[in-house]
């Protein structure tokens, strides 16, 4: 197995490899001779990203992680504006940070080809919601393309540049985390000869400011023409290699995106034949003839789709229009939240056509719920090592219990759960500071009232933040929080690294994936902001973090804490490769009290309590070596021994 | 073969999805249709985390359905329990034997099941074939913890009805790791193979597996 990063940069034609969905779609930009990339990592669009980075200058692509999402799609936009193909990828939840340009664009369109990927995570598995992209495409009257494969998924994006620039409009490429996260066999295309030879390209920008200034007198009339060029597309889907009729008989399918590997995955398992299919990879718009020739003859329809009816909406709203009048089933039958599986897909299929499922799923779920009362749970926590812990169980020491932590998105938030629970509220990117502030405001008053001072008790609260958070959405909370004589204090919990989502680095770390960039420090632009009171510390150190804390709550104001210590995981990693040690804790059974501080109030997940005995104990194979449990033990139970002593 | 569905299960940072990826890779080479599906993000912090591995003439989805895994591949004893609705009847369980409680057991809110517990529900409420070793134990003994994993899917390829050839798999760990570490993760494979008999004895279940 060679390195990803070769693969996708492989000079093979026809060779057959096993890539990740998200891999086979840098594979296909490079295919389609992508100029520029930009984005901002979010789970599950992340290593489009990754990948991108690791071949970017091989390959004369530029690329770069942008702050956020907004500034990213703006960023990959310019480059086709220029008449670069270009491509930019974020979460679902990432479009709601760059809807604000994405929406105005759809009046301008693009010249070079523009994709803008969108990985939607249905189920939930690291969001905060399960927002369907497709509707977001049908809203904006931009056209949706969705793979069903892997295979798919690389050839679409090459696909998705030629009409992008056929029609001077930009595509989403909507994918989920399990066409994402899915790996497959992929037959690899052929390079570009600038790809292959790795030539940076630039294009040229023709100002034309009746296309590019959007004052109404423009707009109004490119709304038209947003809408025309959208009756395009769905002429141009007709004839789409990513869609066609399969399979006769007088009952159908419709299956769009990855919905058609589950439903032919059902259709064999129940041992189905004579049904005829409709595999859609362009959602919105759905193309009207080709529904005219699959519904010709056919009984009844079921649409398999997962969580909106996107497509289920377009069909019937079709079928009232042109007086078919045959029984359309989608939603009736096919859950609207959660992802989509083959179990559904066999279940939805049953029903409709009224026959049973090969295995009795009740019975295997009835076992299960008995089999799951006696299983632990085990949700995801901060490593071992994990700066963040430190300044949770320093923030909650020094602010108690009754203070109100309002927290952001990042591996810090499962600061939430117990021990540290120092995690009240968080929404999204950047959210923790705004809100801090209208609770502070809500609370408390603004500094600058005078009815303040004549107040009942100071509601203390500290709210929590990532590095890369506080550059994404994090800067415009904070200035607002100043100006507006907030009185919270604000701990960036700086772990150098944008930690959740791989490691990618991010202003505060100054490094870009074609060098060295200009490193920012956080502590100086909340000190030039004018933040009351700045501070910098070491959350290995917890004693003298909690000091700090504690200084910072005394000032009136808008207080900024930076913690800075590298992510654990990402430094662990480091090591390992460099072949480095690291220390390893002990527990001294003589000394240990089993008073279990370090297992009920700090709750590092290398500890562990052997019941017999009566103490706590560390498991080797998981410390990695930060002294925090020899910090927080009242009877200095812990100590330090090396690796390989053990 | 029409297909063959491992589910692998774990706690995060096991290397789960290293596993999954050089199963996928072997059946690849194998000449079948593969799918992995993996789920990313909050998986690496010490959750539960679950990887999907399917080949065979036709594969579809990158799940496997409930009720359909061959084999559930277990890092962690009780993460197989956690899965256990996707075996099908007659299907193995194979895991690590050593616990790795959460945090939520040593603060006495949960409580951790016995490994005889772990066996019975997987032979009798499931009728599935239950395996459990200390595969740690011999990845230190081949040279370094990480290579668990490869130790276990050592020990896979000698399942009975196991698909891929042990060369085949042999192949792809040595493509895939660092040129230094292919030593220590060829022995740390061996052990695996070689644990076969010794898994039978040490938990004195020949029963519930052919020992060639
Ligand atoms: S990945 Fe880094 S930041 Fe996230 S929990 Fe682990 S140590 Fe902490
Ligand atoms: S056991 Fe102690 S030294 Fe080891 S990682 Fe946990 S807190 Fe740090």
């Amino acid at each position: 197995m060679v390195k990803v990063t070769d693969i996708v940069l492989w000079d093979k034609p026809g060779e057959r490899v096993l890539l990740l969905g998200n891999q086979a779609i840098v594979r296909g930009a490079l295919e389609g001779n992508i100029a520029v990339f930009a984005a901002y990592p979010g789970t599950p669009s992340s290593e489009v990203t990754d990948t991108m980075a690791a071949v970017a200058k091989r390959a004369g692509v530029y690329m770069e992680y942008s702050t956020n999402e907004k500034v990213a799609f703006e960023t990959a936009l310019s480059a086709s504006w220029a008449g670069l193909r270009a491509m930019t990828a974020m979460k679902h939840v990432g479009l709601n940070v760059a809807m604000d340009s994405f929406m105005t664009v759809s009046y301008m369109g693009v010249n070079g080809g523009f994709i803008v990927m969108v990985a939607d995570d249905p189920s939930m598995w690291s969001s905060q919601n399960e927002q369907d992209t497709r509707a977001i495409g049908k809203f904006a009257n931009i056209p949706v393309l969705e793979p069903s494969s892997v295979q798919e998924a690389k050839d679409i994006v090459k696909y998705g540049f030629e009409i992008s620039e056929k029609y001077g409009q930009m595509v989403i490429l909507r994918t989920t985390t399990r066409s994402s996260h899915m790996r497959g066999d992929v037959v690899l295309g052929e390079l570009p000869e600038e790809i292959k030879q790795g030539k940076r390209k630039f294009g040229e920008f023709k100002k034309n400011p009746e296309r590019y200034v959007d004052i109404p007198a423009f707009q109004r009339k490119k709304h038209l023409w947003l809408l025309e060029t959208i009756e395009k597309y769905r002429k141009e889907f007709e004839s789409s290699p990513f869609n066609w009729i399969e399979g006769d008989g007088k009952v159908g399918i419709i299956a769009p995106g990855l919905s058609y590997a589950y439903v032919k995955e059902a259709l064999a398992w129940l041992g189905m034949e004579n049904i005829r299919i409709l595999k859609l990879g362009t959602p919105f718009p759905v193309p009207y003839a080709l529904l005219e020739k699959f519904f010709d003859g056919l009984e009844k329809v079921l649409i398999v789709e997962e969580l909106e009816p996107v497509v289920e909406e377009q069909v019937k709203l079709w079928a009232y229009d042109n007086d078919v009048r045959i029984p359309i089933h989608g939603k009736d039958l096919v859950p609207r939240v959660y992802e989509m599986t083959t179990r559904r897909a066999v279940e939805a299929i049953a029903k409709f056509l009224g026959v049973s499922t090969p295995i009795k799923f009740e019975e295997i779920d009835e076992k299960y719920k008995k089999v799951q009362e006696i299983v632990p749970p085990r949700p995801p926590s901060l490593c071992p090592a994990c700066p963040h812990r430190n300044t949770f169980f320093a923030i909650r020491k020094a602010a108690g219990p009754k203070a109100i932590y309002p927290s952001d998105i990042g591996c810090y938030t499962l600061g939430v759960l117990p021990p540290l629970k120092t995690v009240d509220t968080t929404i999204a990117m950047g959210g923790s500071i705004g809100i801090a502030h209208g609770l502070s405001i809500a609370l408390n008053g603004a500094l600058s009232e005078e009815q303040r001072k004549t107040g009942k008790e100071k509601k203390v609260i500290v709210a929590t933040i990532g590095d890369s958070t506080f550059f994404h959405t994090g800067l415009p909370a904070l200035a607002n929080a100043i100006y507006n004589r907030s009185n919270v204090l604000i701990v960036v919990m700086d772990n150098l690294v944008t930690a959740m989502t791989g490691d990618q680095p991010n202003p505060g770390t100054g490094e870009t994936p074609h060098g060295e960039g200009r490193r920012i420090l956080i502590e100086e632009v909340a000190a030039a902001m004018g933040a009351d009171f700045v501070a910098v510390v070491d959350p290995y150190d917890i004693k003298a973090t909690y000091e700090t804390i504690k200084k910072a709550l005394e000032v009136e104001g808008v207080s900024v804490v930076v913690s800075r210590r590298a992510c654990a995981l990402y430094r662990i990693g480091q090591l390992r490769r460099e072949g480095k040690q690291w220390p390893i804790y002990q527990v001294n059974e003589e000394k240990c009290t089993g008073c279990k501080v370090c297992i009920n109030a700090y709750g590092c997940p290398a500890i562990y309590w052997d019941a017999e005995k009566k103490k706590a104990r560390v498991d080797p194979l998981m410390c990695w070596g930060c002294g925090g449990c020899a910090q927080v033990c009242p009877f200095g139970a812990f100590e330090k021994v090396r690796e390989g002593e053990l | 073969m029409k297909e063959y569905n491992i589910v692998i299960t774990g706690v995060g940072g096991q290397g789960i999805l290293t596993a999954a990826n050089i199963l996928g890779w072997a059946a690849l080479r194998a000449g079948y249709k593969v799918r992995v599906g993996e789920i990313h993000g909050m998986s690496q912090r010490f959750g539960s985390v679950i990887a999907y591995v399917r080949f065979g003439e036709e594969v579809y989805g990158a799940m496997v359905p409930e009720g359909k895994a061959d084999v559930i591949l277990s890092f962690e004893p009780v993460e197989a329990l956690r899965y256990i609705n996707y075996l099908k009847k007659g299907g193995l369980v194979f895991t690590n034997a050593r616990p790795i409680p959460p945090v939520q057991v040593s603060m006495g809110i949960a409580r951790y099941p016995s490994l005889e517990e772990i066996k019975r529900i997987v032979e009798e409420d499931f009728g599935g074939r239950f395996l459990a070793f200390d595969a740690e134990k011999l990845a230190i003994e081949a040279g370094h913890v990480v290579t668990t994993n490869v130790v276990l899917i050592g020990a896979l390829t000698q399942t009975p009805g196991f698909p891929l050839s042990e060369d085949h798999v042999r192949d792809v760990i040595k493509l895939n790791v660092p040129p230094k570490a292919v030593e220590i993760n060829m022995r740390a494979f061996d052990l695996g193979v070689k644990t076969c008999e010794r898994t039978c004895l040490l938990f004195n279940f020949p029963w519930v597996f052919d020992c060639p």
